[in-house]
């Protein structure tokens, strides 16, 4: 009840002082804007950098060192580990080439064939994924050397000797994509493991079913090796370790992931020191501001007391008008920052990806910021309010 | 009436203030000052002046009798807002810090008029003579208008105290301190400020009301001049400084 009294003296007095309110609102949006623009830069291109780091599949690849055997139920075991972002069999290598030929040109280029599958990093998420026995991603240099683009359809073939015969078998290949130049150098096309699985068939001499090819009845299958992807650079060493344990010597970029996360640890902490250090500075310029505020009406608070209001009251009287000071400066300040990020974002457009941004924050910064000034708001508010309320009302009373 | 019967004590009234051995010493720049009230009692419904140059404690006397300041010694310091026979040990409450407790009894049972402000500036004449009422929670009814028209305010009851003259300000506080209806209205040289014609007549205003409405006064001035007509009893004091001059001593008696 008292409190709701004192929330409407707080309010009137606010309103009242309607002008040094404005500026003690500015004053605090002065220094919040600001920084949330610099938060929001800071956030936004180191945010960036690193991720680009991180995710640089270069680095999340872990490569197995010479030929092992591995069935189907061990890469389904270690596909399902939460640190595997990727995980796709090889067959051998040998087997793992194809003749294409551009029947309108009549060109014919021997490939490499990299298996690949829905999720491939270093194929853009943005382009079809290889399936089945018909679609294929051709490598950049593949393309431009068979004069093909996406849409397009090869003859593929493979030969082989068999019962003392050299045969070969033909499949119409469709190139549901060409692959940008930096995720393959060579000239290879990526293709989905079943299809790789039936050339390897078809080399052996084993019989392929699904394609109506001729041969011996087939056996267990195991790969020789596979292309696995950690989830992050984070989980590369934890994966190494584990397939240590197993015996299965891997090679990673150990090196170049140290390097990142470094840069990565360093950047943070240079990011969180300035962060507290401008948060700390604010927290105090905001409460020193809204302590003068409160020894400036001593005399006012002094009479609130005469009449008989609380002490508690007392305390919450500038506390009202600092939560007021607080939510309306955060709001002035989140309003400053979005105009100045929207026009850093414009500026900066045409060196920007697509959905990139320089300046970004997420919405528990501004959560944080908020959460930050009405905490310093209230404590020096209610700190002031407190010793206001402690004077004799005498002496408060009588102050010229 | 005859200035010796004002003059003479009248304890008709139940005692509402007792008072025994209470001293406040303060100190400034290394002169002291001592205020020591060896016995005072003041009845209900009494009208009490007390008249004395600048700086002879009147302020530090009437601001203990409202609470707003605290007794360094108190032998006894009773007060009885309705004249009973039980009364609230004020030495006590101060002693364990019960500020909001007497902040309770000064919003219910005494009003205050300073020499000048004391009014809110963020509300109106009509906000501020109701604040001891809305701290309360008594009800909106008529009593703050009535009031302003016996003290002439009726025109000014929306405007912001910043609008008003010195006189007017101070006729405000006044209503202030009545509005609620309290057992004694305090009263800090409430004309000083104002021009002798001014302080004369609201000073008869002032004590007029609480004649009318039944309520204790005690009021200081520095002028016994503007208030011999009425009716008041003076309370009896003696300043006295020591050799050295490092000491001013009021003893207050009555
Ligand atoms: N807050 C204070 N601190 C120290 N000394 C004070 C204070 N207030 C008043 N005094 C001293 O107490 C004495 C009495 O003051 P006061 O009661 O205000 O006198 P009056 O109201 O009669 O003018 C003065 O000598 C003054 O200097
Ligand atoms: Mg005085």
């Amino acid at each position: 009840m008292r409190l709701f009294k004192v929330i409407r003296l707080a309010t009137r007095d606010y309103r009242h002082e309607g002008q040094m309110s404005g500026f003690y609102i500015l004053a605090l949006a002065a220094v919040l804007g600001p920084m949330m623009v610099l938060f929001g830069l800071k956030f936004g291109i180191v945010g960036a950098m690193v991720d680009s780091l991180v995710e640089d599949p270069r680095n999340r690849e872990i490569r197995p060192v010479g030929s092992g055997r591995y069935d189907a139920a061990w890469v389904e075991a270690v596909r399902a580990r939460p640190e595997v972002g990727f995980l796709v069999p090889r067959t051998r290598s040998i087997a793992a080439s194809m003749d294409l030929n551009d029947s309108s040109v009549g060109r014919i280029l021997r490939v490499e064939l990299v298996p690949s599958a829905k999720g491939d990093p270093l194929l853009p998420a943005r382009l079809p994924t290889p399936a089945g026995y018909q679609r294929i991603v051709l490598s950049a240099s593949a393309a431009k050397r068979l004069g093909v683009q996406a849409g397009d359809t090869v003859d593929g073939s493979v030969a082989r000797r068999f019962r003392g015969e050299r045969e070969r078998v033909h499949l119409p290949l469709t190139i549901a994509a060409v692959a940008p130049a930096a995720a393959f150098g060579r000239e290879g096309a990526f293709v989905a493991v079943p299809l790789l699985e039936a050339l390897e068939d078809y080399r052996d001499g084993r019989a392929v079913p699904e394609l109506g090819w001729d041969g011996s009845a087939g056996e267990p299958r195991t790969y020789p090796s596979f292309r696995l992807y950690a989830r992050s650079i984070h989980d590369v060493a934890g994966l190494k370790l584990g397939f240590e344990k197993q015996g299965i010597e891997v090679r990673t970029q150990a090196a170049d992931i140290e390097l990142v996360q470094r840069m990565d640890r360093n950047l943070s902490s240079i990011y969180w020191a300035i962060a507290v250090i401008g948060l700390v500075g604010f927290a105090l310029s905001l409460s020193a501001s809204l302590w003068a505020n409160v020894d400036r009406k001593r005399k006012e608070l002094s009479v609130l007391r005469l009449v008989g209001f609380r002490t508690g009251d007392i305390m919450w009287f500038p506390m009202v008008q600092a939560l007021y000071t607080g939510v309306l400066g955060w709001g002035l300040a989140s309003t400053i920052y979005l105009g100045a990020a929207e026009a850093i974002n414009q500026l900066m457009a045409t060196q920007l990806a697509a959905g990139q941004t320089v300046a970004r924050l997420l919405p528990e910064h501004y959560a944080v910021a908020l959460g930050l000034t009405l905490v310093s708001a209230l404590a020096a508010a209610g700190l002031a309010g407190w010793r206001a309320a402690r004077i004799a009302p005498s002496d408060g009373l009588r102050e010229l | 009436m005859s200035e010796l019967q004002v003059a003479a004590p009248r304890h008709d009234g139940a005692p509402i203030y007792q008072l025994r051995d209470v001293i406040k010493t303060r100190q400034s720049d290394g002169i002291g000052f001592q205020l020591r009230v060896p016995q005072l009692q003041i009845g209900l419904g009494e009208k009490i002046a007390l008249i004395g140059e600048s700086g002879c404690g009147k302020s530090t006397l009437l601001d203990m009798l409202a609470f707003i300041l605290e007794p360094s010694q108190a032998a006894r310091f009773q007060f009885h807002p309705g004249g009973g026979r039980e009364g609230l040990n004020i030495a006590d409450h101060w002693r364990h810090a019960r500020r909001n407790r007497l902040g309770d009894l000064r919003s219910q049972h005494i009003g205050y008029v300073m020499q000048t402000g004391g009014l809110l500036p963020y509300l109106s004449v009509r906000q501020n003579m109701n604040l001891s009422r809305f701290v309360q929670g008594l009800p909106d009814d008529d009593t703050v208008t009535d009031l302003a028209k016996e003290l002439g305010l009726s025109r000014h009851l929306d405007l912001k105290p910043a609008a008003l003259s010195t006189g007017e300000r101070q006729r405000v506080a006044i209503g202030r301190a009545l509005a609620h209806k309290p057992s004694i209205v305090i009263a800090d040289e409430p004309t000083a400020s104002l021009d002798p014609f001014a302080a004369e007549k609201i000073m008869s205003l002032f004590i007029g009301l609480v004649e009318e409405l039944n309520i204790t006064v005690i009021v200081a001035s520095h002028a016994w001049r503007h208030i011999k007509r009425l009716g008041l009893r003076r309370l009896a004091h003696q300043t006295r400084r020591t050799s050295d001059g490092k000491l001013t001593e009021t003893v207050v008696t009555g």
